[in-house]
């Protein structure tokens, strides 16, 4: 009796210790569930209209997804994969960004404006101006200061957290469309998908401390994210169907893995050794060793799958 | 308005834009109009203007767009062919762009002060050409712009456009909206409202995003690079340059890019 319950918590821990990588597809109008050790889809989670962006709560119990066409978020369990509420959010959201303490920080594309909502109550906190289209939000893993991308001002607004002040508006190379900040917080990183590059922010002075053009035409880089160690950068090059990894100190180009056709999203395991990427066009994630930097394998999901993320 | 907010940022003690841009803060951006204010190239220009100003919110400029040529950063013209030469000749050094006349001749002319948002004809007949390469029997019409355009964030210009005016975005409105975002976009990184310097950055450093998925430029020849859309019996069926029968990334297949003459 006693083996058969340590037996049954060894299972019940092992399945919950399973990472799964969940996908938005845009044009699915679903969400694909990945099992991390199978590479295999185990679910595909109807969510509404043109989802996009998507994160998890801090503790992971629960998965956000921005479904844009329905103006709003669908929460979603992430133990038992059943949607479990929806809120609205104001006109059109795209992505966002989890805060440490639990709120989603929301770019509302249409609206030239952030907004900051409560997912436990579906509260707005907070409303934030900022440029035409803004699109990327990051989050300080201190939880201080968010980055919202404006795409047609070609700027990052960067904000005060609790205040929700913008402290800062940077001007970036044309359409900024992801940002995400180093683990100290103290250094932010953002593409710009017209201009092709890659900008790295100091962020208590606010200035451009580096930028590194993708020297590709086809170049439209869009996620960006620093390894767990922090030495590199992973650049998703959109229509050049690969993915740039960067030399965090100087920005140069270490190498260059062929991934699926319109590769837009990025996701980290927790040890950083697994990167995973939408490939747009193709339909599929790409699994990358970030270690021998190559395609470990593709896993086929849903109708233009977007963003990414990963419950460990 | 403006004061406040700046010592509202200077309280929070952290880095500044202002800081960031001396040169530019608590700025006037003026900007001329030469045209009908009935025309779509004018209401493309007001929509632009508003654009503009939300950039200029954050970096501490007041764009404004009078029918007054004198003393102003750029003008945006919107008249004919004979006149927009003489437009360019009264305001040397400062850049004049053209947003309504198509005529090839006028680029070939190369006036130094004289730009094109525009497209040419010859750009149009190269486009239709490339598609009737790839399409045979297909008779597309290339155009600038297209209020059914969704790709590259196009719907989110054709909407904020439709809103503030009720029209939809034609050929001129696009090219009105473009010449003030592109001026804009000069002035924010060049941090400069000097008419002859902005000239000079248009020509040599511009990579504008018109919302067409690439970043433009102007051409020696003062014309701005840019795919076209093919469109049939009112709905798009492509883009130029066109895959298969053109490079899409080298815009210059669209249209001649150097002068007639040497200047």
């Amino acid at each position: 009796m006693k083996t058969l319950i340590a037996l049954l918590l060894l299972t019940a821990s092992a399945a919950q210790a399973a990472p799964r990588v969940f996908v938005t597809n845009e044009e699915g109008n679903d969400v694909s569930v990945i099992d991390a050790v199978s590479n295999k889809v185990m679910q595909t989670i109807p969510v509404g209209k043109r989802p996009r962006g998507i994160g998890v709560s801090p503790d992971g119990k629960e998965v956000y997804v921005a479904v844009s066409g329905d103006n709003g978020i669908v929460v979603i369990d992430s133990a038992t994969l059943k949607v479990v509420r929806h809120f609205n959010c104001g006109d059109d959201p795209e992505t966002f960004a989890v805060h440490p303490n639990g709120n989603l920080y929301i770019s509302n594309e249409e609206n030239a404006k952030a907004s900051v909502y409560n997912p436990k109550t579906g509260a707005m906190v907070a409303e934030i101006k900022v440029g035409l289209e803004p699109e990327g939000v990051a989050i300080s893993p201190d939880g201080t200061r968010a980055i919202v991308t404006s795409e047609s001002t070609n700027m990052l607004h960067l904000i005060a957290i609790p205040e929700h002040k913008t402290v800062a508006n940077i001007l970036v190379g044309a359409r900024p469309r992801a940002a995400a900040f180093s683990r100290d917080s103290k250094t932010a990183y953002a593409t710009s998908e017209i201009s092709g590059e890659v900008k790295k922010v100091d962020v208590a002075s606010a200035k451009v401390i580096g930028k590194m053009p993708l020297a590709d035409d086809k170049a439209k880089p869009k996620d960006i994210l620093p390894s767990r160690d922090g030495k590199r950068l992973f650049v998703a090059g959109g229509r050049a169907n690969r993915v740039f990894v960067l030399d965090e100190a100087t920005l140069a180009i270490q190498q260059e893995i062929p991934v699926g056709i319109r590769v837009w999203g990025l996701a980290l395991n927790a040890d950083g050794t697994r990167l995973y990427t939408t490939d747009g066009a193709s339909g599929q994630v790409s699994v990358i060793d970030t270690v021998a930097n190559k395609v470990v394998a593709t896993v086929p999901v849903g109708k233009m799958p977007w963003g990414i993320t990963i419950v460990n | 308005m403006r004061l406040p907010k700046l010592t509202r940022t200077l309280a929070l003690g952290a880095a500044l834009a202002c800081a960031a841009h001396p040169a530019i803060a608590e700025v006037n951006v003026p900007l001329g109009f030469a045209g009908d204010p009935a025309s779509t190239a004018w209401s493309g220009a007001k929509q632009g203007l508003a654009e503009a100003q939300i950039q200029g919110d954050f970096l501490g400029q007041t764009y404004t767009l009078t029918p007054r040529l004198t003393e102003v950063s750029a003008i945006i013209a919107a008249v004919p062919p004979a006149a927009l030469k003489a437009l360019a000749l009264a305001h040397p050094g400062v850049p004049v762009l053209n947003v309504s006349r198509t005529e090839d001749a006028l680029r070939s002319d190369c006036q130094p002060n004289l730009l094109h948002v525009i497209p040419s004809d010859q750009m149009r007949a190269d486009a239709q050409a490339q598609w009737q390469k790839a399409h045979p029997g297909s008779g597309a019409e290339a155009r600038a712009w297209h209020p059914n355009f969704e790709k590259y964030a196009a719907s989110q210009l054709n909407h904020r456009y439709a809103e503030a005016t009720g029209k939809a975005m034609d050929d001129a409105a696009w090219a009105g909206w473009a010449a003030v975002k592109l001026v804009s976009d000069m002035v924010a990184r060049e941090e400069t409202t000097d008419a002859s310097k902005l000239l000079e950055a248009l020509r040599a450093r511009l990579a504008f995003d018109g919302q067409k998925g690439q970043d433009l430029s102007f051409r020696d020849n003062g014309q701005l690079r840019q795919p076209l859309l093919l469109v049939e019996t009112n709905k798009i069926v492509g883009e130029a340059p066109v895959r298969g029968v053109a490079d899409a990334e080298n815009l210059d297949s669209l249209g001649p890019v150097a002068c007639a003459r040497a200047h």
